[in-house]
């Protein structure tokens, strides 16, 4: 009797462990993580103790703001490298949006790069997503996304001359 | 006393090993078998089972119950207790991804070779099917089988094509791969995937000697070196 209630306890404890380890397979194979690191990054996003950097993100904040945008860029990715947090990836695409806003002309690859990061910053946000920052024109993500899906379509507006008023947001 | 001492631990010990040792081994062979490692960034490559792979996995999966290594008769049956039922399902179902991976393992990743390859295997697993086999025959086969694709894809082919061979190793690489039209081109990993592959191999064969070592009706009779067995 005592037997059978051991094989039973290590079949249910064999048939836990091995599910657990099934799942795990199967996230690993979903998510793709290139090296340990990612690994480590992603198992944090998935039990949601995955924090930002906050040092990395004030310092391309500075760098943003001095118009450094690569720069800053670098450092945002840095400190978001599951990118998983909704703010930072705001930023990520604002800057694109700066760096590749011309008064003549938009950087196409630029902004459909940020037009990418917008996505997928509104894709982790679970409500409307808006970043409260007084050196920012646009505060919410739906605008900053409109405002890179103009900047990639081609119109007749492209050749108006008075095109060169336009201010930078 | 004595005696029921050593069947109740024989006992412990079989459902140890069938039901938390197997599954994490095979599971392990899953995880592994489709693993590579960027020879560029040394990066890590993940790369699912292919459908060929899963049709090679359901052949050798017939070929372990037509050699007798899994006793599907005694594993599910209506007399057992669900839950054993339940964990055997799972057993094979772990045993299925392994088979697949371990095949992912040895195939070269795209192109003519990795056709050429399959129907290596699939012609092999296919003409088994209709030979008298015992599972030590069955183990002997298939450690040759997985052995000699070893050798070719992560020893020769690795070898020919590698970036950083000499110059007749890239010369007779580039013939190759320029002869046929880069239909024979195989795609550049770092070392460390054929050591992945040699442990993932490893520990696949280790899984299905356990297996047959679990189960009794095929360790008594067939495992047992016999001179009919061995002829």
């Amino acid at each position: 009797m005592a037997n059978s209630v051991q094989q039973r306890f290590i079949q249910i404890i064999g048939l836990a462990l091995s599910a657990i380890y099934a799942t795990a397979i199967i996230w690993i194979y979903a998510t793709e993580p290139r090296s340990f690191r990612e690994v480590a990054t992603g198992a944090q996003v998935a039990v949601g103790t995955y924090q930002v950097d906050q040092e990395k993100f004030n310092a391309a904040l500075t760098l943003f703001r001095r118009d450094q945008f690569r720069a800053a860029r670098d450092e945002w990715q840095r400190a978001d490298s599951a990118q998983s947090d909704p703010k930072t990836q705001f930023y990520i695409a604002y800057s694109f949006y700066r760096e590749g806003w011309g008064r003549v002309y938009y950087d196409q690859d630029l902004f459909k790069q940020g037009l990418d990061a917008v996505n997928r910053a509104i894709a982790l946000s679970a409500t409307p997503l808006t970043v409260d920052d007084e050196n920012l024109q646009m505060h919410t993500a739906a605008e900053l996304k409109a405002e890179l899906e103009q900047g990639t379509e081609r119109n007749w507006g492209d050749v108006n001359p008075l095109k060169v008023l336009r201010t930078r947001k | 006393m004595s005696g029921d001492l050593a069947s109740t631990n024989r006992s412990k010990n079989q459902a140890l090993v069938t039901y938390v040792v197997l599954p994490f081994i095979f599971l392990t062979v899953a995880l592994l078998g489709g693993l590579r490692v960027s020879s560029e960034s040394h990066a890590f490559m993940f790369l699912p089972p292919s459908l060929i792979t899963l049709v090679l996995a359901i052949l050798l999966l017939i070929l372990f119950v037509r050699g007798r290594l899994i006793e599907t008769r005694s594993l599910i049956a209506g007399t057992n207790p669900p839950l054993t039922n339940v964990t055997h399902i799972w057993m094979l179902l772990t045993l299925f991804f392994a088979c697949a991976q371990a095949f992912n393992s040895v195939l070269p990743e795209r192109g003519l070779l990795h056709w050429l390859f399959s129907f290596f295997f699939l012609w092999t697993l296919w003409n088994n099917q209709f030979s008298s086999f015992d599972a030590r025959r069955l183990l002997r086969s298939l450690v040759v089988l997985f052995g000699t694709a070893f050798v070719l894809k992560h020893m020769l082919l690795a070898s020919l094509y590698s970036a950083d061979g000499g110059l007749l190793k890239r010369l007779t690489g580039a013939l190759v791969s320029g002869v046929t039209l880069g239909a024979l081109d195989a795609e550049q990993f770092a070392p460390a995937t054929g050591y992945i592959s040699f442990f993932t191999l490893g520990l696949y064969l280790v899984g299905l000697i356990l297996i047959s070592f679990t189960h009794p009706q095929t360790t008594s009779t067939d495992l047992a070196v016999t001179p009919s067995n061995e002829s």
